[in-house]
Parts: C-alpha cells; structure tokens; sequence
C-alpha cells in the first residue's frame, strides 16, 4: 500500500474515532453542567427518540436478503417468526437469536435440496 | 440467559458482557471474512486488510474504502465517503452518555462503538447496576472487535477456500443480526406511538434497501421514523387541545 493510502486510512480511523467519541463526551459534560445548575438532567428528546429508530432503521436493512429469492424471503420470515416467538416465551437474548439462526438456515437449506431435485 | 436476571450480582459484569456479544460473532465473522477477502483480492495485503479492520472497525465503509481505492477514485474523496458513511456513529455515543459512569477509560473504549454494540448497550446498560457497566462494555465491545478482527485475518489468509466449502455458512450465519436486532427492538413496541414509529422505521429501510440505497438506508430511515413519532405526537396534543376546549365549553 502506498504512503497516500497508508495516510488516508488513518485519516479515516482517526475521523471514524473522533465521530464516536466527541458527541459522548459533549453530552457527558451536558449533563454535569445540568447536575451542577441543580436541574434535572435530561437530554435532548429527539435524541432519545433518534436511538431507537436507529435501532430499527438497522433491524429493517438487516432483514433484507443478500440475495432476494422467494427462498430467501421465506427463509428470512420463518426466521423473524421463530425468533419472536422464543423471545416471547424466554424474553432472554442468546435463545431466540440461536433458534432464528436455526430456522432460518433449515429453510435455506431445503430449498437448496428442493432446487436441486 | 432472561433479561430481567442481568442485574444479578453472581454473575460477572465481564462474562455477561461477553456472552450478550457472542449472536454478533454469527453476523460479524462471515462479514469479516468476505471483506478480508474482497480486500486480498481488490490488491491489498492480508497485514493491510487487518489493520483496516482493527482501525477503521466499521462495516460498510470498509468496503467502500477498498472499492473506492481500487478503482483509483482521488483519496481525499475515499476519506471523504468512509468519513460520511461512518456520520450515523454521532447519535450512538450522546445516547449511551447517561449511563457511562465516571471512568478515564470510556473515551477509548468509544472505539468499538459499532451499531450492533451500540443497540446491545442502548438497551443492557439501563438494567445492570452503575459499578457493573464499565465490565460488561468493555467485555461486549472486545468480543466483538477481536471477532471482526479475527475473521478479516481468516477471509485474507483462506477466504476463497472457506467460501468454496462451506458456501451455506456465508448466507446462514449473518441472519443472527436481524434475529438480534428483533429481541433488542420487540420491548420497545410498547404504545402505538412507539409501534407505528418502528414500523414506519422498519418499513422505509427495507424498502431504501431494496431500492439499493444501501449506505443512506439506516440514517433516511431513523429520520423518517422520528419525523412518524413527531407528527402522531402532535396529532394526540392536538386531539387532547381540543378535547380540553370542547370541556370547557
């Protein structure tokens, strides 16, 4: 890899590091200063709101498939309804990951024997 | 392992932080393996590639980064798209900040603040008590960053043989972020505000994916979620304003 690069990945990791910690950092010092001014610590509410639909703007591209076959599609629904329904039953977090993963990979691999019947 | 049981003084913050992170590693490793990959293969060196992964430690920019050099675009454009696409990491930090409590290391420990991580702590931090929280940060954040570490030094040195005999391990193993994602977001269905601004959410992101507006999906999606939640927001003000004046008349 030549220098340049060399150099516009560190610019980029510095950049990526400084994205993650300066706002922790400001929002920290906020909410001293309002613990200091005997105020109720509080945040910003469209931050509160923001988080969450992050989380669920990542759930939504995750759940599309690589490859957007009917199988996959199927594969991928059976899976979500597997995990839910483990989740409801537990309400723990390795169980229903572990059981949607599952499901989710007997389906793809049945509809690979079934293509190729 | 339930939810309401993380608070449980027997077990260590470290251990429980560890095993939360252990479903990422069925998302994070077959990744990391194709990008170690697609990097050996777009002209980089496996060292290169690794150091890319354990720096930069941000998906989907990593394989811009490797796209965009490869195909000769002007570096201070590559910077410029990675910086960009890396943008959405602002909102995670200020989230988590009210239940970081006091410790030199946290500045540091920011850097394994991927999303994944940051959904897992958004929603673990909150129930583990103030002492424990820096334990189970820092043991989730290490799993996951010496997986994504590890499996981009897998996908360099061996990529192309592992793809080649276990092909259905590569489109298996990442449905365990979505499947992850789920049990992070199902608590949060708990009103119908709530319930129709995560499905709106949901639905606009699927559908920029589809469209293959892939690195602006998470961040148009989260805006027009909370653009949902402001509008059914103002709409139950309104309704409670009139219903209020109706009263009074």
């Amino acid at each position: 890899m030549v220098n340049e690069v060399w150099l516009a990945m560190a610019v980029c990791a510095i950049g990526t590091f400084l994205m993650r910690v300066i706002p922790m950092l400001w929002m920290k010092r906020h909410l001293i200063r309002q613990q200091v001014a005997a105020t109720e610590a509080s945040m910003p509410v469209w931050l509160t709101v923001l988080a969450p639909t992050m989380i669920a703007a990542m759930y939504g591209v995750s759940l599309v498939p690589a490859n957007q076959s009917f199988s996959a599609w199927l594969a991928t629904a059976i899976g979500i309804l597997t995990t839910l329904l483990v989740w409801r039953r537990t309400r723990s977090l390795g169980w229903p990951v572990c059981a949607g993963v599952l499901m989710f990979g007997v389906v793809e691999v049945v509809a690979v024997l079934i293509a190729g019947n | 392992m339930a939810v309401s049981s993380n608070t449980s003084p027997v077990q260590s913050p470290w251990l429980l932080g560890a095993k939360d992170a252990l479903p990422l590693l069925g998302g994070y490793i077959p990744v990391a393996i194709s990008f170690g990959l697609i990097s050996v293969q777009a002209g980089f060196s496996a060292l290169a590639t690794v150091l890319i992964s354990t720096l930069i430690y941000a998906g989907a920019s990593q394989f811009l980064f490797i796209a965009m050099v490869a195909s000769g675009a002007p570096l201070w454009l590559v910077v410029l798209m990675t910086l960009l696409i890396n943008a959405r990491h602002v909102v995670y930090g200020p989230n988590l900040a009210p239940y970081l409590p006091q410790s030199r290391y946290w500045p540091w420990l920011m850097h394994g603040l991927t999303d994944q991580i940051f959904a897992l702590a958004h929603s673990r931090l909150p129930k583990l008590a103030a002492k424990d929280r820096l334990g189970w940060y820092t043991a989730a954040a290490l799993v996951a960053w010496f997986s994504w570490i590890a499996g981009t030094a897998l996908g360099a040195i061996a990529g192309a043989q592992i793809t080649q005999r276990w092909p259905l391990l590569g489109e298996v193993m990442p449905f365990a972020l979505p499947a992850l994602f789920l049990v992070l977001l199902a608590p949060r269905f708990t009103s119908t505000v709530w319930s129709l601004t995560l499905g709106c959410t949901i639905a606009v992101a699927m559908l920029l994916k589809i469209l293959g507006i892939s690195n602006g999906a998470i961040p148009l999606a989260a805006l027009a979620g909370m653009a949902m939640f402001y509008l059914l927001q103002a709409r139950a003000n309104a309704k409670t304003k009139n219903g209020a004046i109706a009263d009074g008349e």
